[in-house]
């Protein structure tokens, strides 16, 4: 009887446990390979267009002078790209031959990464900023429409 | 026989009362929609205050992009995107919280949708690792690898960004960002290149730094460091011995642990508060052993450019030019 009670469990827990193999994720090497590299962005070339061409007033009206920054801010970044993209490579050329001494400290490099100057960064923290309060304004308005019914 | 009617009366008026409660004429709990019709709703603090459907703000979301409200914000390849990134900001006061709805991508073709909590520029993170309780790779969430069983991810401090890769034209997916009020806020990155703020540790042993990345005149107008209360400040070299003291730092970068250090306070303050710091990236950070209840206020505003050329020309240190 006991025996029975025993094999009954085995038999349930050999079902119910999840099997570590089968369940490891297939795009697992995939993102190893992934996430131990710097992602870089070619951030500049994008934002650069859409800050001139996004349609958004506050930049509509300096199209001539903000294009000029566009292209001063894509020459910029694309420099940092390329360096980190130089430095990456010495990096995992270094890296190839001492990885272990290196791990711990590697362990705190964050995996994913943006490459973006400040000052693009309080370009959109501006837009953003602007579309917060067109939405609180817009929010505010629904209100006191529902309020004035 | 009055005893009999006594006891038909009662079982009678027992049996109007229960069929009177099963058929609801008695008081029912209206559902005011302000806490969730659960069992047990009542310990549950957080009131649910979901925004209406037809009131929640939507808009596609950008391969690079900011977002400072709540709302959905739906991404569609037009073409393989490989590379972006969406930052997400919200008052100090709040902690921001990310939901991955109706996604559509191609995980094991090599999409991913990673949410930080933080922002990470250069290879640099803010919150440090010193200043966040999680390890770093706790702090990537990805949905690839944990879409089904994490759904929404919610940030420690107000700021929190998400990158994303997708390689097929039509693949989509939608952010549903939302915030939530933190009554201790530690972490903090300005909105706004001007502003006030007091930063408050109760008596907890963390590190917390308020960031502003914009060069500013910073005034301290208060701090008191839990047993100093109400003594003139005063800044003395070696504040590290002290295990409560607020730092000043500025550089060019968002880690504060890489931050250089423009002044400590930790005993009293006698003399001018106000600095004017010319760097990209201004840090008020405390240092807190958690004995005491550490306080600090402060206000900044931001430099123009004839102030910044001043301090330039004034300063013959390359260390941001602070005066």
């Amino acid at each position: 009887m006991k025996l029975n009670v025993l094999l009954w469990v085995v038999a349930l827990l050999a079902l119910l446990l999840p099997r570590s193999a089968d369940c490891r994720p297939s795009i697992a090497p995939t993102a190893h390979h992934l996430l131990p590299q710097p992602l870089l962005l070619r951030l500049g070339e994008e934002f650069s267009l859409r800050l001139g061409g996004a349609g958004l007033s506050s930049s509509s009206s300096s199209s001539s002078s903000s294009s000029a920054v566009n292209r001063a801010l894509l020459q910029l970044t694309q420099r940092l790209l390329q360096a980190q993209a130089e430095q990456q490579q010495q990096q995992e050329e270094e890296e190839g031959e001492g990885e272990g001494e290196e791990k711990g400290k590697r362990s705190e490099e964050p995996p994913i990464s943006l490459d973006l100057t400040f000052h693009l960064l309080r370009e959109v923290l501006e837009m953003a900023r602007a579309e917060q309060i067109a939405q609180q304004a817009d929010s505010n308005r629904r209100m006191m429409d529902t309020f004035g019914k | 026989m009055r005893v009999m009617e006594r006891s038909f009366r009662e079982q009678l008026f027992f049996l109007v009362l229960c069929l009177s409660v099963l058929k609801g004429d008695s008081r029912y709990i209206e559902n005011n929609e302000i806490s969730k019709d659960e069992l047990y709703s009542f310990f549950n603090s957080e009131l649910k205050r979901e925004i209406p459907e037809e009131l929640m703000y939507r808009r596609p979301l950008r391969c690079l992009d900011m977002v400072a409200v709540e709302g959905q914000f739906t991404f569609t390849a037009e073409h393989p995107q490989l590379s972006c990134a969406a930052f997400f900001m919200a008052e100090p006061t709040e902690v921001i919280s990310v939901e991955f709805d109706n996604v559509d991508i191609d995980c094991q073709g090599g999409d991913f949708i990673t949410v930080f909590d933080g922002w990470v520029m250069k290879g640099e993170k803010f919150p440090s690792s010193q200043d966040h309780p999680l390890p770093v790779y706790e702090r990537y969430v990805d949905y690839c690898d944990s879409g089904s069983l994490r759904r929404s991810v919610r940030s420690s401090q107000n700021v929190a960004m998400v990158f994303f890769r997708i390689h097929n034209a039509g693949s989509t997916f939608t952010l549903t960002v939302r915030k939530h009020i933190n009554p201790f806020p530690c972490n903090v990155i300005s909105q706004s290149p001007e502003g006030s703020y007091t930063m408050v540790i109760p008596q907890q042993h963390r590190n917390c730094s308020f960031s502003i990345i914009y060069p500013v005149e910073i005034d301290i107008s208060e701090f008191s460091l839990g047993h100093y209360n109400n003594f003139p400040k005063r800044s003395m070299p070696g504040c590290a011995e002290s295990g409560d003291f607020v730092q000043l730092l500025g550089g060019n970068g968002i880690d504060t642990s890489k931050l250089l250090p423009i002044t400590d306070l930790c005993i009293s303050f006698t003399g001018p508060t106000h600095m004017k710091i010319g760097c990209d990236n201004t840090v008020v950070r405390m240092v807190s052993s958690g004995k005491f209840v550490n306080r600090v206020s402060f206000s900044y505003r931001l430099l123009d450019s004839q102030e910044l050329q001043t301090i330039k020309l004034n300063n013959v240190e390359d260390f941001c030019f602070n005066n």
